[in-house]
């Protein structure tokens, strides 16, 4: 089999094991071991078929890289004795998704206003509750304490307004407490 | 990912290479500049401590996230251009802070087994 071939296919079998990862991340990668095939070859000087095969097998299979990928996922350094004083910790580090998140949780409020206001207050609501679950940051702890404001919230609007549709009536001075404060309640970032 | 974590026949050796890595990694590029390739051959080279060479590049990937790492991108006399990697201060921090632990554990785990050994020798 053609040299060329095999290295072809072991990269788009690890760029299609790579789906899972963000693009950018995706085509890093498949480069970073293209990259590095490149250069095993130069050294060794040979392209035949046993160098090539013995070069890929050192780099192990595209699934094992993939996974290991996500295995450094899960271990974020957080120094040899607690965070750095001064350095950066990276529970402090807002990626797009939280930011993304919260925007949509607070947008969720004033869309209320918008025709079919509900459908948005309710769907906003859920995407940003979603994102907040996807967030890499946030500790789970913490996106606990958000869906259970978020949701209580919510809870406490549509109560709030099947009261209203009853004569006897409901605390009315209770929406405008509830609109400003939930613009910061789904950030317990500390 | 092997199918032994979590089964009764768990690799110490695997558990251990897995907290240690980062680190050798961060000490390949110490002293100079180095790119990836080179990188993975010191540590290849190093008998035992990669078993599957790709797997450094997602690793490298994260110590670059984590502010360890910094990189810049060099022309090369043969090929594309090449990502050096060097240590930030914050992962000089982190690599002295290993080394004085890697010693004290070492050393405590080889004074534990000689002083068993010892006494095994001695008893029997």
């Amino acid at each position: 089999m053609d040299d060329d071939v095999l290295v072809g296919e072991y990269l788009s079998r690890l760029d299609a094991a790579a789906e899972t990862l963000s693009p950018d991340r995706r085509a890093e990668l498949v480069g970073e071991v293209r990259a590095h095939i490149h250069v095993a070859l130069t050294e060794t000087g040979s392209s035949d078929e046993t160098t090539v095969r013995n070069i890929l097998e050192r780099l192990g299979s595209p699934e094992e890289i993939v996974a290991g990928e996500a295995d450094q996922m899960q271990t974020p350094y957080v120094g040899a004795h607690g965070p750095a004083p001064g350095g950066v910790s990276r529970g402090s580090q807002w990626g797009a998704v939280e930011i993304i998140a919260l925007v949509l949780l607070g947008l969720a409020w004033p869309a209320m206003f918008l025709p079919f206001g509900l459908i948005w207050w309710v769907a906003l609501g859920f995407v940003g509750l979603l994102l907040s679950w996807a967030s890499g940051i946030w500790s789970v702890r913490q996106k606990v304490l958000t869906t259970i404001v978020v949701v209580s919230l919510y809870a406490s609007v549509v109560a709030f307004l099947l009261a209203g549709s009853t004569p006897a009536g409901a605390p009315v001075e209770h929406a405008p407490i509830v609109v400003p404060g939930s613009e910061e309640q789904p950030a317990p970032s500390e | 990912m092997r199918s032994m974590v979590g089964g009764e026949t768990r690799n110490p050796l695997t558990e251990l290479r897995r907290g240690v890595l980062e680190y050798c990694v961060l000490a390949a590029f110490r002293k100079r500049e180095l790119y990836a390739y080179e990188i993975v051959r010191l540590l290849s080279d190093a008998g035992g401590l990669v078993t599957s060479e790709g797997t450094i590049y997602p690793l490298l990937s994260r110590l670059r996230r984590d502010g360890l790492a910094q990189t810049t991108w060099r022309e090369s006399e043969a090929g594309p251009p090449r990502r050096y990697y060097r240590l930030t201060n914050e992962g000089q921090r982190a690599l002295d802070a290993f080394v004085r632990d890697w010693t004290r554990f070492r050393d405590a785990v080889d004074e534990l087994l000689a002083r068993t050994t010892d006494r095994g020798v001695s008893d029997g």
